[in-house]
């Protein structure tokens, strides 16, 4: 019970810095964090979880970031990072960057316009052939569908060519799915023990057990940071991540691990803990397989999106905490969603559930289906809890419009093949925004030519207004027009939202300095203003 | 008895063979593949992606050549490259294997500790209240999951000292790291107490049946000199066998322990390289446990040969 | 296990076991550990066979204003995240697990009986490549062996049982084995062969039924450590899936989230899992005493 010991001692040093006033910024310090599962792979750009992005995020830099200091990411608020400064020319479709000179990757080699040149090129599959591993696989490819070339000035000076204008560019390359790469390190490298130019240094990345990084002594921003180093522990069951958060072994919980029932008793277990409750731009929503009977048939999809009530699964799953919106996350946090009463006019948002049901029941009678014929149909979805739970859920309520739902918990590491081949009727999704903006949401899984569209939605008319909007440079106009594209997927039952998911982040009161953006969860992990005051 | 030697280490390749060539088809059977899940944490089933994944691992050769591969491979000490990690398999799998290597010898002591004494006491006091008492207990630590034990276990931690004894990898001191296993190692232990208390108690019941026993007795030695002198050392006998049998019942309770308490040993990870269908690994520890299993018994085999001078293995 | 060679003995301890009422009886009071044991064995297979009727709720639907309701008199063992009765997913669960249990004992049980009568009985080159078989499956635990036979079939229902049952076999053929061997050579054999009956009856009417005592004591083992298998995969989360209610894995979900929240839902499937293995146990203990005087403790 040695340990027990130190965490009765820690819980004194706490009590006693409580009373002194705020300080500057200590040096020094391991920051001991949890991690929920293993990742894929440590290279980001190959990876579509936070599991990934969350330990990286640190060992690399972007060209450019969202203000680290803001609570909301925003296309306003873009700071530099590797790049000192940008430019766009006169009919915005060249993007030129300054790069900062004397950057070093960790193993010593110098950071030049080239490496930035390497990675887009990777990432378009223009690679050339001693960088063809460098990414193998590319979720996000269709961000760069608009890049036409990137062209190297000098060894500072990098242009990216666009096809049109877009103003969502910029915020995309500002993503922390968006790290320049180095173009002498291989893809396995990058996959097992990453170099970058970030305030941390891989140590060790031990599958299923930890990852350890270190203080990049020659980091480019002097002073920084403030950590000597971060120690990610790999812990899969979540009662013994909280536990040892609450005994003080870890310092930050894993992003979101707090649910809302799991919080209260964090809270009565470390009262000075910190625990921040944030929209994490995650939407729990309806796939629905379009091209096969039953629910080729738009009637029925119909009914299926007139059956939700929301209410319920909020309650049950986020004790009504979550936002309710469309394809884009609401207001207050989000910046391109319906206001509540622009919401409610659109089907099946309404408050009057009684009145949406008796609609769709019409609609199943006239299909021939009711209480003693009911439409049976294996509800697919994968087999974790936050997308099981929701499942539950939704079977119980498809009762109420005789529909007679079997749960099919699909292993979690086949659901994406399966939902790719179409081997469902209607599936359980979770669909992560990495920017809240709408070319990152619309062009991922609504626009026809995503390979990310996995409902194989199609519809001429909103991919012409996806073009629209994205090559509008006006807010107000380009808002407009959104909101006619969500109008429009929730009238054709394209991946029909339930709710936006909110969960907790809790830290440790010594932890100092870290900023939470409500928007998004893949923005925030860069650490390296992180101090530890202990 | 050389040749019974020849003949039993012939029947171990034999049976090692035999097993690579099961778990390496077994493993291919599986629905969903590695370059299935290595492409489904992107979010997206790029095809052309997918192939370049599955011509890099070698999956598109054919199976024998893959099998043959592996199987040579493995007769040099080369295990090849794991999946996931994209390291060699040897270097994820080599400094799992002390952890676990603990962890079970803890856990024998324990029930060895346990169980011989009490399947002793449970012996000599046949039928009375404590016998049946004893018996009960060791029953019920046959029937209780090891996993849920070592849950309750964790829960009672919590409650009494509002922390758990987690795992972490940093060098320790010998006696943390003592502490540190010999909870989970107890979870397990109570399991395998059981079954050596049971087999004790019916080994010595035999003993104490046969005709020196009671010789000795009629010869005027006292009972308890001859329950513990005569009866026990030669109950201990079968006691070795349990012992082998135990190796092959450990392994089992380690690896939902391991899970439980989050020890990075190699039961563990035997588990999650099951999931991610990693099968260098899989196909490896696989392999190791089998020979490990088939190691022990031969050892037990030996070691009876050793002791018990009228087990004689003809030519 | 050693096999019983006297017919009379046989019969006579076949008598005491599906004898009149006052018979059982007396075994209850010979054997009250085993008579404890086979209480709760028919308590589990009565809780099976009537869950529809026993279970207050249907063990699937949810309640959002139950979520992790404490044990009370509407929610008698507390309810689950979702609202779900805890009492009627443990009773629901009971159908599962004799599902699975007693399926992977029979079908384990009749592929062990076939090879390991095939391997004593034809013996030759048949005998050595089975028992190179047997060697192969017996050099892996058992629950790695289901593990993987489990995680290669993929999950579901009946490939769990086949998973087990195939892990069951190698036991079940040696014992059977074992007694074929002797019982080749016994003289009640060799009269049948002398009356000219053809080697598959007489290993169907005079072998198999001899070996039949220690396969029902080998048998209620087995069936204890099925159900023990089936609940460490489904906690490992590689037995049954969802949308059954499997013992192991309530426990592992709620294992997950709510040791701390609502640590009922982490000790009542545990008791279930534990009581019925108890319970089998306690029954094959007094089977072996019943069945197989030599052993007799």
């Amino acid at each position: 019970m040695i340990k027990r010991l130190t965490v009765v001692v820690g819980g004194l040093a706490a009590l006693m810095t409580v009373a002194t006033p705020v300080l500057a910024q200590k040096q020094g310090g391991t920051l001991r964090a949890t991690h929920r599962d293993n990742p894929p792979s440590a290279s980001i750009h190959e990876e579509a979880t936070i599991s990934t992005v969350m330990p990286f995020m640190s060992v690399f830099n972007n060209l450019v970031m969202f203000d680290p200091k803001e609570k909301l990411n925003s296309a306003d608020k873009i700071v530099p990072d590797l790049a000192e400064s940008w430019s766009w020319n006169a009919d915005k479709t060249k993007l030129t960057f300054k790069l900062r000179q004397g950057v070093k990757w960790h193993d010593g080699k110098p950071f030049s316009a080239k490496d930035v040149k390497c990675t887009w090129d990777a990432l378009t599959g223009r690679a050339a052939e001693a960088q063809r591993d460098l990414i193998r696989k590319n979720p996000r490819k269709v961000w760069y569908s608009n890049l036409k070339e990137v062209t190297v000035g000098s060894d500072s000076e990098v242009t990216f060519t666009l096809g049109r204008p877009q103003s969502s560019f910029l915020p995309m390359l500002a993503a922390g799915y968006s790290p320049v790469y180095a173009c002498h390190v291989t893809g396995r490298e990058m996959r097992s023990k990453p170099i970058g130019t970030g305030p941390f240094k891989v140590v060790a990345f031990k599958r299923g057990e930890s990852i350890k990084l270190v203080r990049n002594p020659d980091y480019w921003k002097k002073g920084l940071p403030y950590l000597d180093g971060i120690d990610w522990k790999i812990v899969p069951n979540r009662s013994t991540r909280v536990l040892g958060f609450v005994a003080g072994e870890f310092d930050l919980t894993f992003d979101s691990d707090i649910t809302f029932p799991l919080l209260q008793d964090v809270k009565s277990q470390a009262p000075h803990a910190v625990c921040e409750a944030r929209t994490t731009n995650v939407n729990t929503n309806l796939i629905v397989n379009r091209d096969a009977p039953p629910f080729d048939n738009p009637k029925l999809r119909e009914a299926l999106v007139l059956a939700i009530d929301r209410k319920p699964f909020n309650d049950v799953l986020v004790q009504g905490k979550a936002l309710i919106g469309a394809a884009m996350l609401p207001p207050p946090t989000g910046k391109w969603g319906m206001p509540p009463d622009e919401l409610a006019t659109l089907p099946g948002y309404g408050q009057d559930i009684a009145k949406n049901r008796a609609a769709a029941q019409a609609i199943m009678k006239s299909l021939g289906y009711g209480p003693d014929k009911p439409l049976k149909v294996k509800i697919a979805t994968r087999n974790i809890a936050i997308y099981r739970d929701p499942a539950v859920i939704l079977i119980d309520q498809l009762k109420q419009i005789y529909v007679d739902g079997e749960l099919d918990a699909v292993d979690t590491t086949v659901w994406h093949t399966k939902v790719q081949r179409k081997d469902y009727a209607v599936g359980l999704n979770l669909t992560g925004i990495g920017v809240d903006d709408p070319d990152v949401n619309f062009y991922e899984n609504f626009h026809s030519t995503s390979s990310r569209n996995y409902t194989g939605y199609k519809n001429p008319k909103v991919d012409e207004l996806i073009d629209m909007q994205s090559a509008e440079a006006d807010r107000a106009k380009r808002l407009k027009i959104v909101g006619e594209i969500e109008r429009l997927l929730v009238k054709d039952g394209a991946r029909p939202v339930i709710f936006h998911g909110i969960a907790n982040t809790c830290w440790q009161p010594a932890v100092k300095n870290l900023v939470l953006q409500h928007n998004s969860i893949y923005n925030s992990w860069r650490l390296e203003s992180v101090w530890l005051d202990k | 008895m050389g040749s019974y030697l020849t003949q039993r280490a012939l029947l171990m390749v034999l049976t090692l063979f035999g097993m690579s060539v099961l778990i390496f088809v077994m493993l291919r059977l599986v629905p969903g593949n590695i370059a299935d899940i290595l492409v489904d944490s992107a979010g997206i089933v790029d095809p052309v992606e997918k192939a370049r994944i599955v011509k890099d691992l070698g999956l598109d050769r054919p199976i024998i050549d893959q099998y043959l591969q592996w199987i040579f491979g493995l007769a040099r000490g080369d295990l090849g490259f794991a999946y996931v990690s994209e390291r060699p398999a040897i270097e994820e799998i080599a400094p799992r294997i002390p952890v676990s290597a603990n962890l079970a010898l803890l856990a024998l002591i324990y029930s060895v500790i346990l169980g011989v004494p009490l399947g002793v006491i449970s012996a000599v006091r046949q039928n009375t209240g404590l016998d049946y008492f004893l018996r009960v207990v060791s029953l019920s630590g046959l029937s209780l999951p090891s996993f849920w034990l070592a849950l309750l276990i964790l829960m009672a931690s919590v409650q009494w000292f509002g922390m758990i004894p987690m795992y972490t990898s940093e060098p320790r001191s010998f006696i943390d790291e003592f502490l540190l296993l010999s909870v989970p190692a107890a979870a397990v232990g109570f399991r395998s107490s059981a079954l050596i208390m049971r087999l004790t108690r019916s080994s010595m019941l035999e003993v104490m049946r046969q005709d020196y026993i009671r010789t000795a007795r009629s010869k005027g030695a006292s009972q308890t000199s001859v329950n513990y002198q005569h009866a026990l050392r030669n109950a201990l006998l079968p006691v070795v066998t349990i012992i082998g049998i135990e190796a092959a019942f450990l392994i089992g309770g380690l690896i939902v322990t391991e899970t439980v308490f989050n020890i990075p040993g190699v039961a563990r990870f035997l588990v999650e390289a099951i999931v991610w269908r990693d099968y260098p690994i899989v196909q490896n520890i696989v392999m190791l446990i089998a020979f490990v299993t088939v190691m022990v018994n031969f050892l037990v085999d030996m070691a009876y040969m050793a002791l018990d001078p009228r087990i004689k293995y003809a030519d | 296990m050693a096999l019983i060679d006297h017919d009379a003995e046989l019969a006579r301890a076949g008598a005491n076991v599906s004898g009149s009422w006052s018979g059982m009886l007396f075994l209850a009071r010979r054997y009250p550990l085993g008579a404890v044991g086979a209480a709760i064995v028919l308590l589990f297979i009565l809780t099976a066979v009537f869950a529809d009727y026993i279970a207050p709720y249907d063990p699937t639907s949810t309640n959002s204003r139950a979520s992790l309701a404490v044990p009370s008199l509407s929610y008698w063992l507390g309810a689950d995240f979702m609202g779900r009765d805890m009492f009627s997913r443990i009773v629901h669960g009971a159908r599962i697990s004799l599902t699975v249990g007693l399926g992977a004992t029979l079908l384990g049980g009749a592929l062990g009986v076939a090879i390991g009568l095939m391997s004593g009985y034809i013996g030759g080159w048949v005998d050595l490549v089975t028992q190179r078989l047997m060697d192969i499956l017996q050099a892996l635990p058992l629950l790695v062996l289901a593990l993987v036979m489990a995680a290669s079939l993929g999950p579901s229902l009946e490939n769990t049982i086949i998973a087990i049952a195939v892990a069951l076999i190698p036991n079940v053929s040696r014992v059977v084995r074992s007694s074929t061997l002797s019982l080749r050579e016994q003289p009640f054999v060799e009269a049948a062969r002398a009356v000219g009956m053809g080697e598959l009856r007489i290993a169907a009417r005079h072998v198999l039924p001899n070996t039949l005592a220690p396969l029902i004591i080998l048998g209620t083992a087995q069936l204890g450590s099925a159900i023990l298998t089936e609940a460490s995969l489904s906690f490992l989360g590689l037995g049954i899936p969802e949308p059954y209610p499997s013992w192991g894995r309530m426990l592992s979900e709620s294992a997950a989230e709510y040791v701390r929240t609502a640590p009922w839902l982490v000790i009542f499937p545990g008791v279930a899992i534990s009581l019925t293995v108890f319970g089998t146990n306690l029954l094959g203990d007094a089977m072996r005493d019943v069945l197989d005087p030599r052993q007799r403790t």
